[in-house]
């Protein structure tokens, strides 16, 4: 190939500054210590703060007034490949968010002007290769910088104030493995954390902490045998292919110095070992960790704890999905996790179990998880062939998606979606791989099913987080695939795949007010306040690993929904 | 901002970004991966574990991606869909797969019938 000399003079990315139209707000350093008080006119981290609570105690739009909520300014990010799945933030009045190709934005929280943008110039042939790709599902904020990931394996850190690159760093080799970064970074005590793509790519998985003020990587922590004790977990050389990751960001506990991170699901994500998983099959043992919570030591990655949610995950529940809910109860510290097989693990500080619970009701890849330990009774285990009676529940989108739920301290009740569906599988029996190659490693050939007697739906529950005591539940015709935001105006948002965003009582379930958005969600949601008013913002744009199901599968509303658009919209009280 | 400033501005990003897509066409000349080397190639098993994630049931019905099974594409139009993908819906598998295998990839494909009961 013969490349052109002047490519190399050139800046990586286009970044266009209009700083004479930006917002007046003065921007203030995000530090630690300002996310972990989590101020109620910001948003500084995925989950809303450290506690992940995805809530907020603005109640400036409440019961009363919520009907009087109305579009104050949208803004378009265009080439939107597979909607916009990001969870924007909010600092000082200004609101940063990403779109497809990590597109990354600084707006005017109060009028939606556009302070920065930036565009980063990807390697084009590997996004043509790429599976899960390109969207981007957010940034995290930390010391005068926003930090993202991009899908050739880059964490990117901008200038908050101008979007003009600080530092690019290159973690991993996405043209051998095809996969790079979607999730959101994290950033605690001046280290991003960010977890690579993997599940069923055959890799190991790693999570990276790089040093904020520098973009120099100081730990990376691989989530298949990345230690000798779960070295003995993988059979043969299954470990060198495991998959694994940790694509969605966690969340980090000052008071014990830990990163708590969910890891993925391992390669190949159908087995076919049968009931002798520990022997045989495709990755022979219980695959540590993968499908598992872990806690890392935020200033050397290395592990301090962990629960390991599903042994052997052999059907794609895997445990990135979600929240790390911090709540005390009865003088203990709790953290509830959801896991994508539709369980709610509820752990002590240190990962210990302290209680399951099920948020779905059709699940039968177990009987069940003893709430005192964890332990999975009556898994099923297939061998070659067809599961079909009773199929496979929940579908391989999950009981629980990755999108956020919501507590809200002041009903003491978590917000969460569940989803109603199942699967027919065809197990093959697969080569070894023992080379990551640029390729998925499923193992089985599926199909979208019916619950046994039943219909598809999804539906929000009000539950208690720790004994999952439901106080209500709405049902909708197909899954919700976007995230919940409870607030202390005693609402509950959810952004639903049809494209309507629904407001009901926090205390009661009853819907009092919606809006069509005319496309379907599957984003963040936030609330934030900028001059004193307070500001309710959600991505709209569908399409994707899941999304795309519903076109086939439900017809309907989805068979003209565009995959390749969205929107960043934002209400107020008119 | 003055409007000559501002002019010159929009000038140096429009110079920007026409450079910029120069060097995407540069970058799209990059070599692709080696094919995988993992023993015999097993058209079934390689289906389920690449193809099969987002054509259902084997390729018998729609998923993420469209029902194979009857498809009214011809053969021209399969290979290259496969090799090269779809922007935003198919990934290109040209690399990852040889041309043999590809066309064991499409007489699976011509061969699909519902299953048995």
């Amino acid at each position: 190939m013969k490349k052109k000399p002047s490519c190399l003079a050139l800046p990586a990315a286009i970044t266009i500054a209009v700083t004479l139209a930006a917002s007046s707000a003065i921007a203030q350093t995000v530090d630690t210590a300002r996310i972990e008080a989590a101020g109620q006119n910001d948003w500084l981290t995925y989950h809303g703060s450290y506690k992940s609570h995805h809530y907020s105690p603005l109640a400036q739009v409440n019961t009363t007034n919520v009907g009087n909520l109305g579009v104050a300014w949208m803004h378009i990010p265009g080439k939107s490949t597979r909607g916009v799945q990001s969870m924007p933030l909010v600092a000082d009045g200004v609101l940063y968010y990403t779109g497809s190709y990590s597109r990354t934005f600084a707006l005017n929280g109060a009028t939606g002007e556009v302070i920065w943008s930036y565009f980063p110039e990807l390697d084009e042939v590997l996004v043509a290769r790429q599976t899960h790709s390109p969207y981007n599902r957010g940034v995290a904020l930390g010391e005068g910088k926003v930090y993202v990931g991009t899908v050739d394996g880059r964490l990117i850190a901008l200038d908050a104030k101008t979007g003009k690159v600080a530092w690019d760093t290159k973690l991993v080799d996405s043209q051998k493995l095809t996969v790079g970064f979607t999730g959101a970074p994290l950033y605690a005590k001046g280290t991003v954390i960010i977890g690579s793509q993997g599940g069923e790519w055959p890799g190991r998985g790693p999570i990276f902490g790089v040093d904020a003020a520098t973009g120099k990587k100081k730990w990376e922590f691989l989530t298949v045998a990345g230690t000798e004790e779960a070295m003995k977990t993988w059979g043969g050389d299954s470990w060198r292919t495991g998959g694994g990751g940790g694509w969605m960001p966690g969340t980090y506990d000052s008071e014990t110095n830990t990163i708590l991170w969910g890891t993925a699901n391992p390669a190949p994500l159908y087995d076919w070992s049968g009931p002798d998983y520990k022997t045989q099959g495709a990755r022979p043992g219980d695959n540590l960790y993968t499908t598992s919570v872990i806690g890392l030591d935020i200033d050397t990655g290395k592990l301090k704890f962990y629960h390991q949610e599903l042994p052997h995950d052999a059907w794609d529940f895997d445990s990135s999905v979600g929240e790390f809910v911090m709540l005390e109860r009865d003088g203990q510290k709790l953290v509830v996790h959801p896991n994508k097989g539709g369980f709610i693990f509820v752990y002590d500080r240190n990962l210990g179990v302290k209680n399951v619970w099920r948020l779905v009701q059709n699940i039968n890849f177990v009987k069940d998880i003893d709430p005192k330990t964890g332990a999975l009774i009556g898994r099923r285990d297939f061998p070659v062939g067809k599961v079909t009676d009773p199929p496979l529940c929940p579908f391989i989108g999950g009981g629980i998606s990755w999108n956020a739920g919501s507590y809200s301290p002041k009903t003491g009740l978590y917000y969460k979606i569940g989803q109603e569906w199942c699967m027919t599988l065809d197990i093959q029996k697969t080569t070894p791989v023992t080379t990551p190659q640029a390729q998925l490693n499923i193992g089985a050939d599926f199909k979208m099913a019916p619950p046994p007697g039943g219909e598809i739906y999804g539906h929000l529950d009000a539950r208690d987080p720790v004994t999952g005591a439901k106080k209500w539940e709405i049902r909708y015709p197909e899954p919700p695939l976007g995230s919940v935001l409870s607030t202390a105006g005693n609402l509950v948002f959810v952004p639903d795949s049809r494209g309507t965003i629904h407001a009901y009582d926090a205390e009661t379930g009853t819907e009092l007010w919606n809006h069509n958005n005319g496309t379907g969600h599957q984003g963040g949601i936030v609330s934030y306040s900028v001059g004193g008013k307070q500001y309710i913002a959600v991505t709209a744009g569908f399409g994707g690993m899941l999304a795309d199901e519903y076109a086939p599968n439900f017809g309907g509303v989805y068979k003209s929904m565009p995959r390749d658009d969205g929107a960043l919209i934002v209400f107020s009280l008119k | 901002m003055e409007l000559g400033v501002l002019k010159l501005h929009l000038k140096k990003i429009a110079l920007l970004m026409g450079a910029s897509l120069a060097c995407a066409v540069a970058v799209q000349a990059q070599p692709a991966s080696p094919a995988p080397d993992n023993g015999a190639f097993e058209v079934e098993q390689v289906f389920a574990g690449t193809c099969g994630f987002c054509h259902s049931d084997g390729g018998r019905a729609a998923g993420k991606g469209p029902q194979l099974m009857n498809s009214p594409r011809d053969d021209d139009f399969l290979r290259n869909r496969i090799k090269l993908g779809k922007q935003g819906a198919m990934p290109a598998f040209d690399g990852a797969f040889t041309d043999p295998q590809i066309d064991q990839m499409i007489k699976y494909i011509r061969a699909l019938k519902p299953r048995e009961g």
